[in-house]
């Protein structure tokens, strides 16, 4: 009897091990931030997550075999956080720019915007007034829409415009509908859901940008997440899945081929790209 | 239509209010026993220790409340893990600590010197005359300056959601940007929660101080 534990022993000692190694491969859940007051990319509604960020993410772990929570913090918080490693991944209609590239690595690009010049419903401006000769416009501080109004409109004394920085878009909107702005400048998803969800407003005209979209992951990728999350976009994009998500939230949205247009700055478009293939 | 979709999000915005209010009780509690300590130490501790207490407060009452969030939420954390409800309890509790230390130095003094004298004379030592003297009518007479901590604090869970607490501000958040405005309607419904909420404590806080006043020795009016 004792001889056959002897011999046991080992057997039972390896497999106890190899059960608690499976059991801390699945322990190991992602978290991913996201700015949950971001429709129709990510919020929440009846307690619970939404948007096509969120489902999209889910597929993708789905996919890919990922756990994965979400975790809402305030735009501002969210990429600080994801540099500090509070958050294992950055899942919202995140802009890819030449600053964030040096902070973050993105994945290869799902969506690609233009921003829309947006009036009230009632006002007779058109986008040469109201984006010129005295006009005030607003757009979300930090936004890549407000860079790029500083840039080429705030900054240039012959247009003469001022801008004005918001927290987030909707107080943006509410300080143009009571009369403090003549614009605000949106990226096209969010100018559709204000319009979708009854605002006041309408588009006078669109600034092409061809503003790519991606996922982020810690620089240098340390927990080697870029690959998987790669090859699920694009499993999600062929299967037709991507389609269906962007169209239950955004009917009216057109699907850009993935991966969009990928910028030179950005480290992780160079070379092979993990999970991707041409 | 808006009254609809807050009355179908009600329950989200109660369950925000009970992270605000357990947020609340969490660095509260915190703040009042450590608070003690630092007053004590303040009033009546070794003149290195007195040093250090004052260093604590004068750090803890400078740092306006978000930044101490912010610090405690990516800075500490490199060092200890933990999450953002423990964050939020330190950073905040610690903060109160601070403010109620001053809150319990002033009423230590404010209890005539006659009475240490006295117990000492009595035979007790220093702990015991703190322990059974000064504290019982010390405490009594913080009810009234504690109350307003009490509202201060409430208010400041409201900045929690800056790192990742999903509270009432949250929420409310939340049915803005889903309906894509309405930021007065639902801020003032917001604003009404909390009110009702100080409203009650304060209520709650001077009932208990007319309870525990003793004949004689009433240090303010019958509020």
């Amino acid at each position: 009897m004792k001889n056959i534990f002897r011999k046991l022993a080992p057997a039972a000692a390896m497999l106890a091990m190899a059960t608690m190694a499976s059991a801390n491969a699945q322990a190991e859940t992602l978290t991913a931030g996201v700015e949950a007051a971001f429709p129709p990319w990510a919020y929440v509604e009846d307690g619970k997550y939404k948007g096509i960020a969120i489902d999209a993410m889910r597929a993708i772990a789905k996919d890919q075999g990922l756990e994965v929570k979400f975790k809402d913090l305030p735009w501002p918080s969210l990429i600080p956080a994801l540099v500090k490693g509070r958050i294992d991944l950055l899942v919202t209609g995140l802009n890819v720019t030449p600053e964030r590239a040096k902070a973050l690595d993105f994945t290869i690009p799902w969506w690609e915007n233009d921003d829309e010049i947006l009036v009230p419903k009632d006002s007779d401006k058109n986008l040469i007034t109201a984006m010129c000769c005295g006009a005030t416009i607003g757009a979300q501080g930090g936004a890549t829409q407000f860079k790029w109004l500083e840039d080429n409109l705030a900054s240039n004394d012959k247009v003469g415009v001022t801008l004005r920085g918001y927290e987030d878009y909707v107080t943006a909107i509410a300080d143009m509908l009571a009369g403090r702005l003549d614009a605000v400048v949106t990226s096209t998803d969010t100018a559709e859901d204000f319009i979708a969800k009854g605002r006041p407003i309408k588009i006078v005209g669109t600034i092409q940008q061809n503003q790519p979209q991606a996922l982020a992951v810690q620089k240098g990728d340390p927990k080697k997440l870029l690959g998987k999350i790669n090859a699920g976009i694009m499993n999600i994009y062929k299967s037709g899945q991507w389609a269906e998500i962007v169209h239950s939230y955004a009917p009216q949205s057109t699907i850009r081929d993935i991966p969009t247009s990928m910028p030179a700055y950005v480290d992780t478009y160079q070379g092979d790209i993990p999970g991707y293939t041409k | 239509m808006i009254f609809e979709t807050l009355l179908s999000q009600m329950p989200y915005l109660v369950h925000g209010l009970t992270v605000a209010i357990g947020l609340l009780v969490c660095l509260l509690s915190l703040g009042l026993a450590l608070g003690l300590v630092l007053a004590i130490l303040e009033v009546y501790g070794h003149w290195t220790l007195r040093l250090v207490c004052v260093l604590f407060e004068r750090v803890f009452r400078g740092i306006p409340a978000i930044v101490l969030l912010l610090l405690f939420y990516y800075g500490v954390t490199d060092y200890i893990e933990m999450g953002s409800f423990t964050a939020a309890v330190l950073a905040l509790g610690l903060r109160s600590a601070a403010y109620q230390s001053q809150i319990f130095r002033g009423a230590f003094l404010s209890v005539p010197n006659g009475q240490m004298m006295a117990a000492r004379a009595m035979g007790m030592n220093k702990l015991q005359a703190i322990r059974d003297i000064i504290i019982p009518q010390a405490l009594r007479m913080s009810i009234g300056p504690w109350t307003n901590e009490f509202s201060s604090e409430l208010k400041a869970t409201s900045l929690a959601y800056v790192i990742g607490v999903v509270e009432l501000t949250r929420q409310a958040k939340y049915i803005i940007s889903n309906t894509q405005g309405n930021i007065l309607v639902v801020f003032g419904v917001v604003a009404l929660m909390y009110f009702v909420v100080n409203r009650a404590g304060n209520w709650a806080l001077y009932r208990l101080e007319n309870r525990l006043s003793l004949p004689g020795f009433e240090h303010r009016g019958d509020a």
